[in-house]
């Protein structure tokens, strides 16, 4: 963990980090990984991944709408929109 | 430098299900914005996605009409990216377990057969649309389209050319929408698709780098996108340069592919199992259903029409080329004991008018109920031939009945016979020197009374009735 790779992960989750935090961020990262690598040590060749920890299947749904329009609540609790779309700085192609 | 081409197609269909993946939010198309959208589409704290079953039998059928192995049970991942129309700031899609994997498919390109192996086709959920020109600084987002299901078919890299990729396209266009899973609509981004081409020295094992380019949505730009890229990666390369792997933008009004190198500095998913979801199972009792359910598909269709119905292999490969055209077919194969004639009509005139036009026979006025009036009034001689073509082009024009028009136009072919052996009695009669011409051996003239008959009838004889009349006069 370099403080090049920390850039990088807190530019993709869009976190801001402060210089003065940065160096202390580091290490936590470092030392994360590394108590998170010994499970490294164990020999998994033979076992099914696990995709979640309740070991059991999912519920489905018909196919059906349930849905309500809900178009002026759901743009009335965003931070910024009209009466048809969200609104955010644009964004350029 | 020779070079070849090596090209491998993503093609996102759209699920025809009335709600979407993971929401009871509708998927219909072409609703005031915002109004389809759930507060699990919205991504809000605290919602449950639940998985559509619908979805998953929908992808099953492409996966058992492609011979592909089904995973009965398959997983949803997150992709992570920040984009305004995401509103969860990731997409659920299926990395490490596709519902489907290993299929292949038939394509015809330049008069031959070949196979192209589909790797996976996972289901996962469309964002929202953004609208950037309409608002000065901002960008607006309409949700609706946010979780709608898509099955992402991914091919091997597989493709020659360009005129194969659109072969693979058409092909796979096809067979979903005989399926029923996808509408195949175009112009709607019901099909979409991203392209894989890079370039290599003529022999070697090694692909070169790929360049993608992004969500071209019609047949004729896919043949032009891929075919500049394959110019401009050999320019590069020929130039000392060498192709850089990034995502481009065909632009269709400037005929260029060019980067679109914001996307790339974000081309880090962080893929990881989504915890809000369980895998889904599907039973072998659900497998055999969806089994036992699948429609007769193109390929069987044509071979039935050659060896039960006897039409040409051409014929055959034309009619079964759509789910409309074999609809037409089928429709207005039960208006007629002459199966052969529709088949005439189908791949004759109205072919014709569809190459004329440059559409495909969904996008034309005619009906297969429409049509099978036509084959019909032509059947029971209510009409000729020749005012039936005409009676097609004004249908092909307005989408008018074929009765209607028969009716206010007066096109009813002659029946009384009298009136024709009036008719031709006066047309000989005008015509005394072409009847001694034609008594003196010139036989070909004789072509010339019936088209005089014709015309004096504005095509509502019969030709039939009028060549025996004619025949009969001048003999």
């Amino acid at each position: 963990m370099d403080k090049k790779t920390v850039t990088t992960i807190s530019y993709l989750s869009r976190l801001k980090i402060d210089e003065e935090k940065e160096e202390k961020i580091t290490n936590d990262l470092e030392n994360i990984i590394k108590f998170v690598d010994q499970l490294n040590d164990i020999d998994t060749s033979d076992i099914e991944p696990l995709t979640n920890p309740l070991e059991k299947t999912a519920k489905t749904r018909d196919d059906i709408v349930t849905a309500d329009n809900l178009k002026k609540e759901l743009l009335e609790i965003a931070p910024s929109s009209n009466e048809d779309y969200f609104l955010v700085p644009r964004v350029v192609e | 430098m020779t070079w070849e081409t090596v090209i491998g197609l993503e093609i996102h269909a759209q699920l025809s299900t009335k709600s979407k993946l993971f929401s009871g939010g509708s998927t219909e198309f072409g609703a005031e914005s915002n109004t389809h959208v759930d507060l699990i589409d919205m991504g809000l704290p605290g919602v449950l996605p639940v998985a559509n079953k619908e979805a998953f039998y929908k992808a099953i059928r492409f996966g058992l009409a492609t011979g592909a192995e089904i995973n009965q049970v398959s997983s949803f991942d997150r992709k992570n990216y920040f984009y305004p129309d995401l509103p969860k700031g990731y997409q659920i899609t299926q990395m490490t377990k596709p519902i489907i994997e290993k299929g292949s498919i038939k394509i015809f390109a330049d008069d031959s057969e070949k196979v192209i192996n589909i790797t996976r086709a996972h289901l996962e959920e469309d964002a929202g649309k953004s609208i950037h020109d309409l608002f000065e600084g901002e960008t607006g987002v309409d949700l609706n389209r946010a979780g709608t299901p898509l099955l992402e078919i991914v091919s091997e890299p597989e493709i020659s050319n360009a005129k194969e990729a659109v072969a693979y396209f058409k092909a796979v266009r096809q067979l979903v929408t005989f399926l029923d899973i996808c509408d195949g609509n175009m112009a709607q981004g019901s099909m979409r698709c991203d392209v894989n081409v890079s370039i290599k020295k003529s022999g070697d094992k090694e692909l070169g780098t790929r360049a993608e380019l992004k969500n071209i949505n019609s047949f004729k730009f896919i043949e032009k996108a891929i075919n500049y890229e394959i110019d401009r990666q050999i320019r590069v390369i020929e130039s000392g340069d060498s192709v850089v792997q990034e995502t481009r933008l065909y632009d269709s009004e400037k005929n260029e592919t060019r980067s679109m190198r914001s996307k790339e500095e974000a081309n880090d998913y962080r893929y990881f199992p989504c915890p809000d979801l369980l895998p889904v199972v599907i039973s072998d009792k659900e497998l055999q259903e969806i089994k036992e359910s699948l429609p007769e598909l193109p390929e069987e269709k044509e071979h039935r029409y050659i060896s039960d119905i006897g039409l040409d292999e051409s014929e055959a490969k034309i009619i079964s080329s759509s789910k409309t055209m074999a609809n037409m077919f089928e429709e207005a194969s039960t208006k007629t004991n002459d199966v052969k004639l529709v088949a005439k009509w189908l791949v004759g005139d109205v072919s014709a008018l569809l190459n004329k036009d440059n559409i495909d026979i969904e996008e034309s006025n005619l009906s297969p109920e429409n049509f099978g009036k036509l084959i019909e009034r032509i059947s029971d001689t209510t009409i000729s031939g020749k005012i039936a073509k005409s009676v097609l082009e004004e249908v092909w024009e307005s989408g008018s009945d074929v009765d209607e028009i028969v009716e206010t136009k007066g096109l009813v072919q002659i029946q009384d016979e009298s009136i024709l052996v009036e008719i031709a009695k006066k047309v000989v009669e005008s015509n005394p020197d072409q009847v001694t011409a034609y008594k003196g051996g010139k036989d070909k003239l004789f072509g010339f009374f019936v088209g005089q008959v014709m015309k004096e009838t504005q095509g509502k004889a019969n030709p039939k009735s009028v060549n025996k009349i004619l025949k009969k006069i001048l003999n």
